[in-house]
């Protein structure tokens, strides 16, 4: 099951319901707030597949009007090298071999 | 998605200018103390200010790698070692993301080498999170002691560090930061923001403390680094410093590098300005007296 969470190299303060995120060394900062810093902190707490359902659930909108928009701004993120796909499941079986 | 730099607080720009930092200094290898500010353990901080920029205590042998590197990244130097402060301890970068960070070579007070007492910082050092990345702080009794120490050259604006690191301090504590003093060799300055400076007459840093903390004229001060310096070598390098034109500063003061001609007319008006303030203390005995 798919995970998020902040790229290498990428540094992060949430403060105030915002969130500023810096790719590192360089920048910029980028600034997210309202439903931008709400999918950012709801993509760190749960599978990717489940994402768009807990956005729902925090901002009383119906699943269905939201999740290709919730999509497609992880993609974005994604893209800008602020957020990172990882897949527990291989993790922890690379361990176990390990 | 909003890439504006206005809107980012200076509590919050502190802070990624501290990862950013490290993250560099992880890249190629520098050793670096994150120290006041952002990086101070809660416990000496009586307030959730941050400060103003970041202040970070480099390895001495490292310090020309990280300039090197920061400049590649950005990094545009504010004012130099030569120029940047009386004791020619720290410079100041700019970038138009994180804003200021100061590099420590040494820390003003502090009697012991520069790479020696770096090695003893060093040597038990904790790692707080900035911002997500992990950065290297002096331990907490050592966070105190450079708080004392600072403060001692800061006779206004950072003395609000005092109650919180020394005043309220219990024995403990106190013991802990009174040992660091000892091994750092750093008594006159820890006198001069703590009290008692008058027990170190006799010690060749005491004027120099004494105009710091208390206050005085630019020329007395001057006196004093010469006092002050450990060598003649040193001394030689205060007295050859001492006429120069800070050309920093004037570049700041006129928002553009001066013309040679400026730095001329500013190296006449420099002594002219000790000789104003010579004459006025001259006057003042005078008057005293």
């Amino acid at each position: 099951m798919t995970r998020l969470r902040p790229a290498s190299g990428v540094a992060v303060v949430e403060e105030g319901g915002v969130v500023y995120a810096a790719s590192l060394p360089d920048g910029p900062i980028v600034v997210l707030d309202g439903g931008a810093a709400a999918i950012w902190v709801e993509a760190l707490d749960g599978p990717r597949s489940t994402l768009a359902d807990r956005v729902a659930a925090i901002t009383d909108a119906a699943v269905g009007d939201i999740r290709a928009d919730v999509e497609s701004f992880v993609d974005e993120l994604v893209r800008r090298g602020l957020l990172t796909e990882r897949e527990p499941d291989r993790d922890r079986s690379a361990a176990a071999r390990g | 998605m909003n890439g504006s730099q206005v809107s980012v607080p200076l509590s919050v720009r502190l802070r990624l200018g501290h990862a950013a930092v490290q993250h560099l200094a992880d890249q190629i290898g520098v050793d670096l103390l994150h120290i006041k500010g952002a990086a101070v353990d809660p416990s000496l901080r009586p307030s959730t200010s941050f400060g103003s920029d970041v202040d970070v205590l480099v390895r001495p042998d490292h310090v020309a790698r990280l300039d090197r590197t920061l400049r590649d990244h950005g990094w545009r130097l504010y004012s130099t070692f030569e120029f940047g402060s009386p004791f020619g301890h720290a410079q100041t970068y700019t970038h138009d993301a994180f804003g200021y960070v100061d590099i420590h070579r040494f820390f003003p007070g502090i009697r012991l080498a520069p790479g020696p007492a770096f090695d003893r910082l060093w040597s038990d050092r904790g790692v707080v999170d900035i911002a997500g990345v992990g950065c290297a702080v002096p331990s907490v009794p050592a966070q105190a002691t450079l708080l004392i120490l600072n403060a001692a050259r800061s006779s206004r604006v950072h003395q609000w560090d005092l109650p919180a690191v020394w005043n309220d301090a219990t024995d403990e504590h106190r013991a802990e930061i009174e040992a660091l003093i000892a091994e750092l060799d750093a008594p006159v300055a820890f006198a001069a923001a703590t009290g008692g400076l008058e027990r170190y007459r006799g010690e060749r840093d005491y004027r120099l403390w004494k105009v710091i903390s208390e206050g005085g004229s630019r020329s007395a001060e001057w006196r004093a680094r010469v006092r002050a310096a450990p060598n003649l070598i040193a001394a030689a390098a205060v007295v050859a410093r001492a006429p120069l034109v800070n050309v920093d500063h004037l570049a700041h003061r006129l928002g553009r590098r001066p013309t040679r001609l400026e730095i001329v007319a500013e190296f006449f008006v420099r002594p002219a300005r000790a000789i104003g303030e010579a004459w006025r203390a001259l006057r003042r005995r005078g008057a005293s007296g």
